[in-house]
């Protein structure tokens, strides 16, 4: 059985899917790759975009999301970021905003 | 305290102050990288704790300057008693603040309410109190138990060596706390032993930190070679 994913994961997923997608991602693609309910997905959408590590593109068809600086730095330092929150017992629940 | 141990405790606390600090700037950068509250509020709390050691070092080595000066007046003994008392209210309140952050980020809710009333209520308590050394004592074990409780649940559900290193850190901390309570009410040498667990404890945590550095230095050297 699977273990549930953490915001560290999710962030970690939703970032990856984007930067795969060389930057620029539809909405659909990221409810798809991150495996995310829509309304999950638009939390954790505003959250990442507030904290600026993603930037929203509107587009003739629709809306795109590109990864930031902040946001590659996340994914090359994740492992670290996982090490230090588990090991220091920092790690949030799940349900709660990152 | 022990006169002997005078000076000895200055290089202890400045340890410290230089462990918790570190602590603190690491905590900081992954805060900076993955903009999570929980190391934010750890790295604030460890800044908090490490600028009471700080100010506790330089009152006190402040105190062995004021007693080794060749003169011997009422003035002296008075302003080294004043500088005491100085030193001793900086700690308190540095390091409640750190404790209250660090028992606000255990409890895992997100009310500035409920941070206020609990920083308030233990900073106020000192203002009415004629020992507020032994209050300070008795609320921070108080706080202390509140953390271990938070360590014990996450190094239960984790079953990690890192885990436990922090369960023991602070459970080590909280018997350092209690050798500061008997050394108010008992013997000088209760002073020395609290020190030496306060020491235990901090070491443990930058063996956390080591742990943490070095298995990033493999990750990378890891991906290089790939």
């Amino acid at each position: 059985m699977n273990k549930k994913r953490d915001r560290l994961q999710i962030v970690h997923d939703i970032l990856k899917a984007v930067q795969d997608k060389n930057g620029r991602i539809k909405p659909t693609h990221i409810l798809y790759k991150s495996n995310l309910s829509h309304q999950m997905l638009d939390e954790y959408l505003g959250e990442l975009l507030s904290k600026g590590f993603l930037i929203e593109n509107s587009t003739k068809t629709g809306k795109t999301y590109s990864i930031t600086q902040k946001g590659f730095e996340y994914l090359q330092k994740y492992r670290t970021i996982v090490d230090f929150i588990e090991s220091f017992g920092l790690s949030e629940p799940e349900e709660r905003r990152i | 305290m022990p006169g002997w141990f005078l000076g000895y405790d200055i290089v202890l606390h400045l340890l410290f102050a230089l462990v918790t600090l570190i602590v603190s700037i690491f905590a900081f950068r992954i805060y900076r990288l993955s903009a999570q509250r929980q190391p934010k509020f750890f790295a604030t709390a460890f800044l908090f704790i490490s600028m009471a050691y700080l100010v506790n070092a330089i009152m006190h080595f402040f105190i062995i300057s004021k007693l080794n000066e060749n003169v011997c007046s009422a003035f002296k003994l008075a302003s080294v008693a004043v500088l005491e008392l100085i030193g001793a209210y900086f700690y308190i309140v540095l390091f409640s603040i750190g404790l209250v952050t660090l028992t606000y980020m255990t409890l895992r809710v997100r009310s500035v309410k409920v941070y206020c009333l609990l920083l308030i209520t233990v900073l106020i308590s000192f203002l009415f109190t004629a020992e507020p050394l032994q209050l300070y004592h008795l609320l921070s074990s108080l706080l202390l138990v509140y953390i271990i409780i938070h360590y014990l649940i996450n190094f239960l559900s984790k079953k990690k060596i890192n885990a436990l290193l922090m369960l023991a850190a602070f459970a080590i901390l909280l018997l350092g706390n209690f050798h500061f309570i008997f050394s108010i009410t008992g013997g000088e040498e209760y002073y020395v032993i609290a020190h030496f667990f306060d020491l235990i404890a901090y070491l443990l945590i930058l063996l956390n930190l080591i742990l943490v550095q070095r298995h990033e230095q493999k990750t990378r050297s890891t991906s290089n070679r790939a």
